[in-house]
């Protein structure tokens, strides 16, 4: 047990609690990215042209509605199984938007089944949008959007349902799937509907890769809306994070390298002092002897950068406060209005 | 240990809350209401271009509280009852208290929003049934299973309200009908038929595997040769077999041991620290998983992070404008 008054070791430990294992170095690598993403965003809107790369999954979008429009069958669209409006349901409504404008144009029918009231609110308004944008309002039917069930295998069993009944011709999963992931697209491509499919959840890529047409692996899903449309906040942001993901491979890249000269088998340095709880402290060699030992993970900067404070527990001395209510044995009344 | 951890603080008087069924709680939800209401109207009543902006406004003060919320230093070890050490810890205390508070906005709008949600299932079912659809019957089917879990759920519920009673139904043999009803349609219908669903699973995965292990290409047979190693590989006899093939090459046997235990040759090669420990099946499996597999899953991942993360923030700044493009 660490007892830490706060205020003389302030600089030293005081990174929150949320930081006591982590450091504040992940943070401003997260603010990095962001500054990246905000960077580029400002630079596509100046104009600049940005490259991206073609994404086969993407290109098939127009195919699929295409055929479903010459097969006269309607288009089904899932924005997964998130419990709430999050960034991957708006980033899968946005690829159903375009869907939709393709459909619509095409006086195609489409069927969007969600899992959540929420997004189900949210979705048949994004739609509703689309048809109004095309000045196609009238043939906008509301029932295209529907909310199936909040349970995940009873949400399984409704779209499945729909699937059969309505001979989709072609099905877009894109969003957060789970365990059901597999029943959708089997039942999908048991009646021979061309599939675009992503989970957020990589545990059910391979699922989908298995039985899907066209698979947006990973952040594929959210390059998706910049391939679409081109939009310069978009392709910009697109681009910054191309320069985290760079910025993460060249950091791998450089920490094996010093790694393998500090730890590696040819490179066995020694060192005679150590970091224990903040301090430096002589090392102890073999034996248990005070003395100089190789080198470990934990005498790395890199490692000291992101567990910079004693693990354990951790108890503050803080002042009572007067104006505190009592603790009561009995449960605090509900209904409270807190 | 202090046993007084078991006592739980009431909650402290703040602008957010008053005592339970107090004329002051129902003045501020009265007030609430009718504010919530008017805002609604107002905000449909101003101009597209008003609009934007209110939005984007309550969007970029709702993330901060969240951003604020997970970046912010959370105070180390806080305890109810007592004061911030400083400046930051006032801001941190701040923020952690007001969790539940902001928390139960979101609560209340899904509350809202489950009834639309609600409303979409029996507009859709309720059209189909009473214009004789094709399949009306399960829309019927569907309208009375909601109507029978709705009810016998909340009858249920009233029926265990009271403390005493509660606890007196812990014990099925005190269970009334309506106790039972509501076991039957939840525990013993909706779980069994969730659990029902779940199972198809394993046919769908056989299926999907044997159109994916197919040789079709390369990587389909790169596919095909991993799946077979890793099933292999949790397979007993031929993981035995495999090991002892390997281990012969490299001149081990079963063997007993002085303490009389037996070890297998195998066994033997991997306490050897053998070269040939690298070729069990057991070990290519480590190694796919180790080298391959995990590597992969984090590299997913870390795009998938980056994607949200610039998601999220085009989201909070309202720079997310465009909705399916017009391309």
């Amino acid at each position: 047990m660490f007892d830490i008054n706060l205020a003389p070791m302030l600089a030293q430990y005081y990174v929150g609690d949320q930081y006591r294992d982590t450091g504040w170095f992940g943070v401003l690598f997260t603010l990095m990215i962001a500054l990246f993403v905000l960077f580029n965003i400002a630079r596509a809107g100046k104009g600049k042209d940005l490259y991206i790369r073609r994404i086969p999954g993407l290109n098939a979008i127009d195919e699929a509605v295409g055929r479903a429009t010459e097969m006269g069958r309607p288009v089904l669209m899932v924005p997964g199984l998130s419990d709430s409006v999050n960034a991957i349901v708006v980033q899968a409504l946005n690829i159903f938007s375009y869907v939709s404008r393709i459909a619509a144009r095409f006086s195609n029918p489409i069927l969007l089944c969600c899992y959540n009231a929420a997004i189900y609110t949210v979705a048949q308004e994004m739609i509703r949008d689309v048809y109004q944008q095309e000045g196609l309002g009238d043939r906008f039917d509301p029932d295209s959007v529907r909310f199936i069930s909040d349970r995940q295998f009873a949400f399984a069993a409704g779209v499945s349902g729909l699937i059969l009944r309505e001979q989709t011709a072609a099905t877009f999963f894109l969003g957060d799937f789970y365990a059901e992931s597999l029943i959708f697209a089997e039942t999908a491509n048991s009646i021979g509907a061309i599939q675009v499919a992503s989970s957020t959840q990589p545990t059910q890529t391979p699922f989908f890769i298995a039985a899907c047409d066209y698979v947006l692996i990973g952040d594929e899903f959210y390059a998706a809306s910049a391939y679409l449309t081109r939009a310069p906040v978009l392709v910009g942001s697109l681009v910054g994070q191309d320069w985290a993901k760079l910025l993460m491979m060249s950091t791998i890249a450089v920490g094996s390298i010093l790694g393998s000269f500090l730890m590696g088998p040819f490179s066995q340095k020694m060192i005679s002092e150590e970091k224990v709880a903040g301090e430096y402290k002589p090392t102890k060699g073999f034996d248990e002897q005070p003395g100089p030992r190789p080198v470990k993970m934990e005498d790395t900067i890199i490692h000291q950068l992101l567990t910079p404070a004693p693990k354990g527990d951790v108890k503050v001395k803080r002042e009572p406060d007067p104006d505190a209510p009592a603790p009561t044995d009995a449960a605090a009344p509900a209904g409270g209005g807190e | 240990m202090n046993l007084d951890l078991l006592a739980q603080a009431a909650t402290p008087p703040s602008f957010w809350n008053a005592p339970h069924g107090s004329t002051e709680l129902w003045t501020k939800i009265i007030i609430a209401f009718v504010v919530g209401i008017a805002f609604i109207f107002a905000l449909m009543a101003a101009p597209h271009k008003m609009r934007r902006p209110v939005v984007a406004f309550f969007t970029f003060i709702s993330g901060l509280y969240y951003v604020l919320y997970y970046v912010w230093p959370v105070p180390v070890a806080k305890e109810p009852g007592t004061l911030p050490l400083n400046a930051a810890e006032n801001v941190g205390f701040w923020l952690t208290d007001a969790l539940p508070v902001v928390a139960k906005f979101s609560n209340v709008l899904s509350g809202f929003l489950l009834g639309l949600g609600i409303f979409s299932l029996l507009r859709v079912h309720g059209r189909r049934l009473f214009k004789m659809q094709k399949d009306w019957f399960f829309s019927l089917v569907l309208i009375l299973s909601i109507l029978l879990m709705v009810v016998v759920g909340y009858w249920d519920w009233y029926t265990r309200l009271d403390p005493k009673t509660s606890s007196k139904l812990q014990d099925p043999a005190n269970w009334t009908s309506i106790n039972v009803a509501r076991d039957f349609v939840f525990d013993g219908m909706l779980q069994q038929m969730d659990a029902a669903m779940f199972s198809l699973i394993a046919f769908y995965i056989l299926s999907a595997a044997y159109r994916a292990f197919r040789v079709r290409s390369i990587e389909a047979t790169i596919l095909l040769a991993t799946a077979l190693i890793v099933i292999l590989s949790l397979m007993g006899a031929v993981e035995y077999l495999w090991g002892s093939g390997v281990a012969s090459m490299f001149g081990f046997h079963d063997t007993v041991l002085a303490d009389g235990t037996k070890q297998t040759a195998a066994e033997a090669m991997t306490a050897a620290n053998s070269f040939g420990g690298n070729f069990t099946l057991t070990s290519i499996r480590g190694w796919i998983q180790s080298t391959v597999q995990t590597p992969s899953i984090r590299a997913i991942d870390w795009g998938i992070g980056i994607g949200a993360l610039a998601m999220g923030l085009r989201l909070w700044l309202s720079l997310e404008r465009t909705s399916g493009g017009n391309s």
